[in-house]
């Protein structure tokens, strides 16, 4: 029996799940189950189908793990096994899902209220309203920290349709911070 | 830098990949224009709060769920041992299965109507390095499964 602490290396995590020790790949969970569990909730604005993207992918890394073979990070490794999970369900169904507080907040009401909204709030609602693509772009980008080259290879496309995607969806989110706060509010808000 | 480049830039800007001779041009023009300062404000604002997402946790029962997944995916998967243990099994039960079947190919073509069948004379010195084969062959197979078993899953 083997005793695992939290620093333990991954390397030796990793290598000892890929012989099936079950212990090991435990610890690998606790350590990525919140990324995982966040980006499949930025892609998929459910939590519930957030939660079944994240154990599906830890359970797909756990069968793949044998022929993982280092080439590139664990991490990236991860987030590619999660991305394509939560991109096959978003393309299986596409139930209508109500965004909630985690997502951001409903922002229409009249302009004095906004004073006091934070403007991070109505930001993560907006990217949640984004094109598929746009969101999916941008949080792997700024969430994952994944270069653009990174994210070319995980999606499939062309590095110049990643870099579009991720600019446009900022100019986006630029756009509609604006029209939905107005600038007087965010001034005030920003340089308070 | 105009207006129009600065507003093109701006998301270069901020997440500093604009080449350092377009980056003094910007912060040139920026002094100058109320505008483009505007722009700049709206886009850290942007960049800063995608940069800075919170990790959101699952449920608490997340990670004994899937544990217990992987715990019945190892009920249900055939172990490596049972696989060696076939081999030597059914090389056996296929020598212990010979006679009767042999006795039954008899039976049925000894029947007048149904088809002839023949079962080649088999001595007792060829059928003894026959099983003998089948045995060697098993080990072998045994033998080879053990070391792939230790290496695989096994190792310190």
């Amino acid at each position: 029996m083997f005793e695992y602490v939290e620093s333990a290396p991954e390397e030796a995590l990793v290598s000892r799940s890929a012989r099936g020790d079950e212990q090991a790949f435990g610890v690998l969970v606790e350590r990525y189950k919140g990324m995982l569990y966040s980006m499949a909730y930025r892609l998929m604005k459910d939590r519930g189908r957030a939660e079944d993207a994240a154990q599906e992918s830890f359970i797909k890394a756990w069968a793949a793990l044998p022929g993982f073979k280092g080439e590139s990070k664990f991490s990236s490794w991860m987030y590619r096994i999660c991305y394509n999970t939560c991109i096959s369900e978003l393309r299986k169904k596409r139930p209508e899902v109500e965004l909630d507080e985690a997502m951001g907040v409903g922002v229409e009401g009249p302009a004095e209220e906004f004073r006091n909204r934070d403007i991070q709030a109505v930001i993560h609602d907006e990217v949640s309203r984004l094109p598929d693509d746009y969101r999916a772009a941008l949080t792997l980008f700024h969430f994952n920290g994944l270069s653009y080259d990174e994210i070319a290879r995980l999606a499939h496309k062309p590095m110049g349709t990643v870099k579009a995607q991720i600019h446009r969806g900022r100019a986006l989110l630029k756009a509609r911070l604006l029209e939905r706060v107005g600038w007087d509010n965010l001034k005030e808000v920003m340089w308070q | 830098m105009n207006c129009d480049e600065v507003r093109r830039s701006v998301q270069d800007y901020v997440t500093r990949e604009l080449a350092p001779d377009d980056r003094r041009r910007f912060d040139a023009h920026l002094v100058e224009c109320a505008e483009c300062q505007r722009e700049l404000a709206l886009m850290t604002a942007v960049v800063s709060t995608l940069d800075h997402q919170p990790v959101l946790e699952p449920s608490a029962d997340f990670s004994s769920r899937v544990l217990g997944s992987l715990s019945r995916q190892r009920e249900f998967a055939p172990s490596p041992w049972w696989s060696l243990a076939l081999a030597p099994l059914l090389a056996g039960a296929a020598w212990l299965a010979r006679g009767p079947v042999e006795r039954a190919l008899e039976t049925i073509s000894s029947r007048p109507g149904l088809i002839h069948l023949s079962v080649p004379a088999v001595s007792l010195q060829q059928a003894g390095i026959a099983a003998g084969a089948i045995v060697v062959l098993g080990l072998l197979v045994a033998a080879g499964g053990a070391v792939f078993c230790w290496q695989t899953y096994l190792r310190d």
